[in-house]
C-alpha cells in the first residue's frame, strides 16, 4: 500500500449520490396496499352498482312497513327493499320508495303490480299467517317481457287472486244475479277446486251482473266454448223417490258461493283469454239451456194474448217449428184502450230466442233476427199456446205456421220489444181437449153435486111419499076394480053418454094440468126476463130483486107448480072415481072401450105436458147461468154473492128435483099414474 | 443518557438471537438467520401494511359487522351501530369492551404506528425509551383487536337456529379481520432498531 490518500492528495474527488430514483428504491411490498385499494373501491363500486332503480308505489296505508327492512318480493324471493316511505304530493296515499335489484327491475314496466301481503282471515282459511312473524311485505308481480320501465304505480287494496295471468285462463261469467258468490269463491270440475272467481261487477246496463273466473293450468284446458258453467253456491235439497238427499259441494262453495263447470256436448273450440260464459243457476238450468253460450243478448219478442193463458210462467218454452228456440222470459198484464176507449187487458209475454236454434249464425243480433221473423210472418207464422205431453199438461208457446190467418204483420216500435201476432191456441187439439175435460173434471163441485142429488132423491121420496101420491096408486086400484064391476054391469046395460061425459071430464082434468103447465112456462118466461131485466139494472137492486124472484121461483116451485100436481091428479082420479060410481050405479058398459082410450088419451095429454118439463128445466137452467154470469161479474166473494149463490145452488137442486121428476113422468107416464 | 448503538459500533445485531457480527457479515454464526442492517428501507413495507390496513379499515365500519335475523325482522349493524345499540340497550359494559376493541385499539393502532415510523432519525436518543415502550405494547395489544371479528365468527357459529333468530358476518368482518391482520403485521415490519437510529453521530463521542 504505497498510495495513501494522505500522501497523494489527489483531486477532490467529486462525489455526488448515486441517481437513486424513487422507483429503485420501492419495495414490491407497495403492491399490498395497491391491492387493498383496489379490493375496497372495487367492492365499494360494485355495491354502487348494483345498487338497483329506485321504484315508487302509492299504497292506501303504510301497516307493518319499516323503512329498510320491509323486503319487495316477486314470487316469494327478495328482489328488493323498502328504503323510505312518504306521502304522495296531495297526502291522500303512501308513497313508499323501493330500492329493486338490478337484475329485474327492467321488467317492472307499467303493467307490473304490487301489493301488500299480510296475514289473511276468510272463508278459505287462514292465508300468509308467516307475515305475522316475519312481518308485512310487498309483492309485485310483472311478466317477463319488459316494455319500458316505469317507476311509479298504484299498489293493489288486496292481493289479486291470480297474480299470474298466465298460468291459466280468465273467462267472463254472465248471470241474471250474483246469488251468493263472494270474490275469490272457488271454481269447481268436478268437485275439484281449479281456480277462483274475482272482480265481481254489474253490467254496463245493469241488468246483471259479471264475473271473472281464472281457471288455473292446466284445468283451463278443459274450457271449451260448449263448455257450461252453474252456480253451486249453498245448499241443494232434494226429495226424491231414495228420500231426501243435501249435496254440499264444500264449505267453501257454502259460505262463499262456488261455480262448477262441464263440457256436457262435444264439439266445441278451444277458447281465448276473456271468452265469455253464461252463467246458469242449476247444473239442470246449465244441461238443459238451449242458449248455450251465446255472447248477445238472446233477441226478445213480446207476444200479446187476448185470452187468459194459464200455465205459462217464466222459463216455459218457446218452440219454433217444433225445435225449441228460446223460452219465456217474463209474463206480465198489458192494459190497452181501443178505439172506442174500453179498456181491455192483454197478457203480454215476453219470449226470448236463440238466433242459433232460428237457423241463423251464432251471435247474431237482435235485428238480424227480427229481419228473419218479419218474413216468416208474412208468410204466416203466427205465436200460440200449445199443449205438449200425452195429457197436454204442459203448455209452450209455439211459433209455427197457422193456415187460413188473416194477415199481419210485427209490430217494430212496441215496447219493450217489438211483437210477433198470435193467435188462437189449438182447440181441436187432442191434447187441449183432454186437458179441458180433466180442468172439468176438476172444477166439479163433486161435494155439492152430491149433496144436491141426495137432495133432489129426498125431494122426490117426500113426493112420492106424500099422501096425495101415495093415494095415486090405491085410488086407481079402486078405480080399475070399480071400472071392472062397471064392464060387468056394463054387460047389462049401456050409459054411452055417461061414458062420455066421463072422457070429456077427464080429458078436461088433463088440460087443466097442460094450463097450469103452460103457466108454469109463462112464469118462468117472465123470469127469463126478469133476470135479463135483472142484468141490466144497476146493481145495487140486483140483490133485492134477484132475492125476491128467487123467492118467487122458489114458492112457486114448492107450492103452486109441484106440491099441486100430485093432488090435481088425485083430484081428477077422484072425480073418475065418482064418474065411475056413477057410471056403475048409470050402468054404461058398452062404452067402456071407448071410455079406456079416452083415458089413454087423457094419459097421454099428460105425458105431453110433461114433455115440457125439460124444457122448462133447460129454461130454469139457463136461468141460473145467467144469473151465474151475474154474480161472476160482480165479483167474488161478497156476501151477496155469496147469498145468490146459495139461492142457486137451492134453485138448481129444485130444478134437480124437477127435472127428474120430469124425466120419471117422461120415460114412463102410466108409472106415475099406476105408481111404478 | 448517551446510548451507544451497535451501529455507532459497527456491528449489526442478529434479530433472532441478538448476537451482534461486525457490519457486512451476511449470516449469523451461531443461529444462521440472515443478517439485515438496520435502515430505512424496512419502513417502507411498515408503511406499505399501515396503509392496506387502513384501506381496509375504511369499509369495516361502513358496512354492516352483524345481520341478525329474528323472527321479529332483521338487523344489520355496523360496528359503530351496535354499540350505539348496546349502549341504548343499557349494556355499557359490553358496549365499552367493542368500542375499546373494534374502535380504540385499531385507531390508537394507526396513530401509534404511523408515529414511530415517522419519528425513525428524529429522536432524541434519551427520548427513546418510551418510543420502545410503546411499539411493545403496539406489538402486544394488535391481536385483542380481533376481538370482534372473534365474536362474530362464534356468534354466527352458534346462533342458527333457523326463523328464530340467526347471525351471519357482514362485509365488515372480513374486511375488519384483514385490517387488524394487516396493521399486525406492519407493527411486526417495524424494525425497533430504528428506534435508536437517531442522529447518533451528531451527539456521539
Amino acid at each position: 500500500m504505497t498510495d495513501t490518500p494522505e500522501q497523494n492528495a489527489p483531486a477532490e474527488l467529486v462525489t455526488s449520490p448515486a441517481p437513486n430514483p424513487i422507483w429503485t428504491r420501492l419495495s414490491v411490498i407497495w403492491l399490498v396496499p395497491l391491492l387493498a385499494l383496489a379490493i375496497t373501491l372495487g367492492v365499494a363500486w360494485k355495491s354502487y352498482a348494483d345498487r338497483g332503480v329506485l321504484i315508487e308505489i302509492d299504497f292506501a296505508d303504510a301497516t307493518g312497513l319499516h323503512p329498510g327492512e320491509t323486503p319487495l318480493k316477486f314470487r316469494e324471493v327478495e328482489v328488493g327493499k323498502v328504503e323510505t316511505v312518504g306521502f304522495s304530493p296531495d297526502l291522500k296515499s303512501v308513497r313508499v320508495k323501493i330500492r329493486v335489484d338490478k337484475d329485474v327491475a327492467h321488467f317492472i314496466d307499467s303493467e307490473a303490480r304490487f301489493w301488500l301481503v299480510r296475514p289473511q282471515v276468510s272463508a278459505q282459511g287462514i292465508s300468509r299467517l308467516d307475515t305475522v312473524l316475519s312481518g308485512t311485505f310487498v309483492e309485485g308481480y310483472w311478466d317477463a317481457e319488459p316494455k319500458g320501465e316505469a317507476k311509479l304505480f298504484n299498489g293493489l287494496d288486496k292481493p289479486p287472486i291470480t297474480p299470474d295471468p298466465t298460468k291459466g285462463t280468465r273467462v267472463e261469467l254472465r248471470a241474471e244475479d250474483a246469488g251468493g258468490l263472494v270474490e275469490g269463491a272457488p271454481v269447481l270440475f268436478r268437485g275439484v277446486t281449479v281456480g277462483r272467481i274475482q272482480n265481481l261487477r254489474l253490467n254496463a246496463s245493469d241488468s246483471g251482473v259479471i264475473v271473472d273466473a281464472f281457471i288455473d293450468a292446466p284445468h283451463d284446458k278443459r274450457l271449451t266454448t260448449a263448455t257450461r258453467f252453474w252456480d253451486t253456491s249453498g245448499v241443494s235439497v232434494s226429495l226424491g223417490p231414495s228420500g231426501v238427499s243435501l249435496d254440499v259441494r264444500s264449505l267453501a262453495s257454502l259460505v262463499q258461493g262456488g261455480i262448477e263447470f262441464d263440457t256436457f256436448a262435444t264439439g266445441g273450440s278451444f277458447i281465448q283469454n276473456g271468452f265469455p260464459f253464461r252463467l246458469y243457476p242449476t247444473v239442470e238450468a246449465a244441461r238443459g239451456s238451449i242458449f248455450g253460450n251465446d255472447i248477445a243478448e238472446p233477441a226478445r219478442y213480446t207476444l200479446l194474448f187476448d185470452d187468459a193463458v194459464q200455465g205459462i210462467e217464466r222459463g216455459t218454452k218457446v218452440q219454433f217449428r217444433g225445435v225449441e228456440a228460446g223460452e219465456v222470459s217474463d209474463i206480465s198484464i198489458k192494459v190497452e184502450t181501443d178505439a172506442q176507449g174500453n179498456r181491455f187487458a192483454q197478457q203480454q209475454i215476453v219470449i226470448a230466442l236463440s238466433p242459433e236454434r232460428l237457423g241463423l249464425a251464432r251471435g247474431s243480433d237482435a235485428q238480424s233476427v227480427t229481419d228473419f221473423l218479419e218474413g216468416e210472418v208474412a208468410t204466416g207464422l203466427r205465436a200460440r199456446v200449445a199443449g205438449v205431453g200425452i195429457l197436454g199438461t204442459t203448455l209452450i208457446i209455439e211459433l209455427t205456421d197457422v193456415p187460413d190467418v188473416p194477415n199481419a204483420t210485427m209490430n217494430l216500435t212496441n215496447q219493450p220489444y217489438p211483437t210477433i201476432p198470435t193467435t188462437r191456441p189449438k182447440d181441436n187439439d187432442l191434447a187441449t181437449s183432454a186437458q179441458g175435460v180433466f180442468k172439468r173434471i176438476d172444477a166439479l163441485p163433486i161435494e155439492e153435486l152430491m149433496n144436491s142429488a141426495i137432495r133432489a132423491l129426498d125431494g122426490v121420496a117426500a113426493v112420492a111419499e106424500s099422501e096425495e101420491t101415495r093415494a095415486v096408486p090405491g085410488e086407481l086400484a079402486g078405480l080399475l076394480e070399480q071400472l071392472r064391476t062397471l064392464t060387468e054391469e056394463l054387460n047389462k046395460g049401456g050409459a054411452a053418454e055417461k061414458t062420455l061425459a066421463a072422457i070429456d071430464g077427464v080429458t078436461e082434468a088433463a088440460s087443466s094440468v097442460l094450463v097450469e103447465f103452460d103457466g108454469l112456462n109463462e112464469t118462468l118466461d117472465s123470469l127469463d126476463k126478469a133476470a135479463q131485466a135483472a142484468a141490466e139494472i144497476p146493481m145495487a137492486d140486483i140483490g133485492a130483486k134477484v132475492d125476491g124472484i128467487l123467492g118467487d121461483i122458489r114458492a112457486m116451485l114448492g107450492s103452486e107448480g109441484a106440491d099441486r100436481l100430485p093432488k090435481a091428479l088425485s083430484a081428477t082420479l077422484e072425480q073418475s072415481a065418482a064418474l065411475l060410481e056413477e057410471l056403475r050405479a048409470g050402468g054404461a058398459a058398452e062404452k067402456l072401450n071407448a071410455t079406456l082410450v079416452a083415458a089413454q088419451d087423457a094419459a097421454s095429454a099428460i105425458g105431453d105436458a110433461s114433455d115440457r118439463l125439460p124444457a122448462l128445466t133447460a129454461k130454469l137452467e139457463s136461468l141460473v147461468t145467467t144469473a151465474e154470469k151475474l154474480v161472476a161479474s160482480y165479483g167474488e166473494r161478497s156476501a151477496f154473492n155469496a147469498e145468490v149463490l146459495d139461492t142457486m145452488r137451492e134453485m138448481r137442486r129444485a130444478t134437480a128435483a124437477f127435472g127428474s121428476l120430469a124425466r120419471m113422468i117422461e120415460r114412463n107416464p102410466r108409472a106415475f099414474i099406476l105408481g111404478r | 443518557m448517551t446510548v451507544l448503538t451497535a451501529r455507532d459500533a459497527g456491528l449489526v445485531g442478529c434479530t433472532r438471537c441478538g448476537r451482534v457480527w461486525p457490519e457486512g457479515t451476511a449470516e449469523c454464526g451461531r443461529c444462521g438467520a440472515r443478517l439485515h442492517p438496520v435502515d430505512g428501507r424496512g419502513l417502507q413495507r411498515v408503511w406499505a401494511w399501515w396503509l392496506a390496513g387502513l384501506i381496509f379499515y375504511i369499509p369495516a365500519n361502513l358496512t354492516p359487522m352483524l345481520r341478525t335475523a329474528t323472527l321479529t325482522g332483521h338487523q344489520e349493524n355496523t360496528i359503530l351501530g351496535g354499540v350505539v345499540e348496546l349502549v341504548a340497550h343499557g349494556s355499557y359494559f359490553v358496549a365499552a369492551i367493542v368500542f375499546l376493541a373494534s374502535i380504540v385499539i385499531p385507531i390508537s393502532k394507526f396513530l401509534a404506528i404511523a408515529y414511530l415510523a415517522l419519528s425513525v432519525g428524529n429522536e432524541r436518543r434519551a427520548g427513546a425509551h418510551p418510543h420502545l415502550h410503546l411499539y411493545e405494547v403496539v406489538e402486544f395489544i394488535g391481536r385483542w383487536s380481533m376481538i370482534d371479528v372473534f365474536v362474530v365468527a362464534i356468534l354466527s357459529a352458534l346462533v342458527q337456529l333457523g326463523t328464530v333468530a340467526s347471525i351471519h358476518p357482514g362485509p365488515a368482518a372480513a374486511s375488519f379481520a384483514l385490517s387488524v391482520a394487516l396493521t399486525m403485521l406492519s407493527a411486526q415490519s417495524f424494525d425497533p432498531r430504528l428506534i435508536w437510529r437517531g442522529p447518533a453521530r451528531t451527539t456521539g463521542p
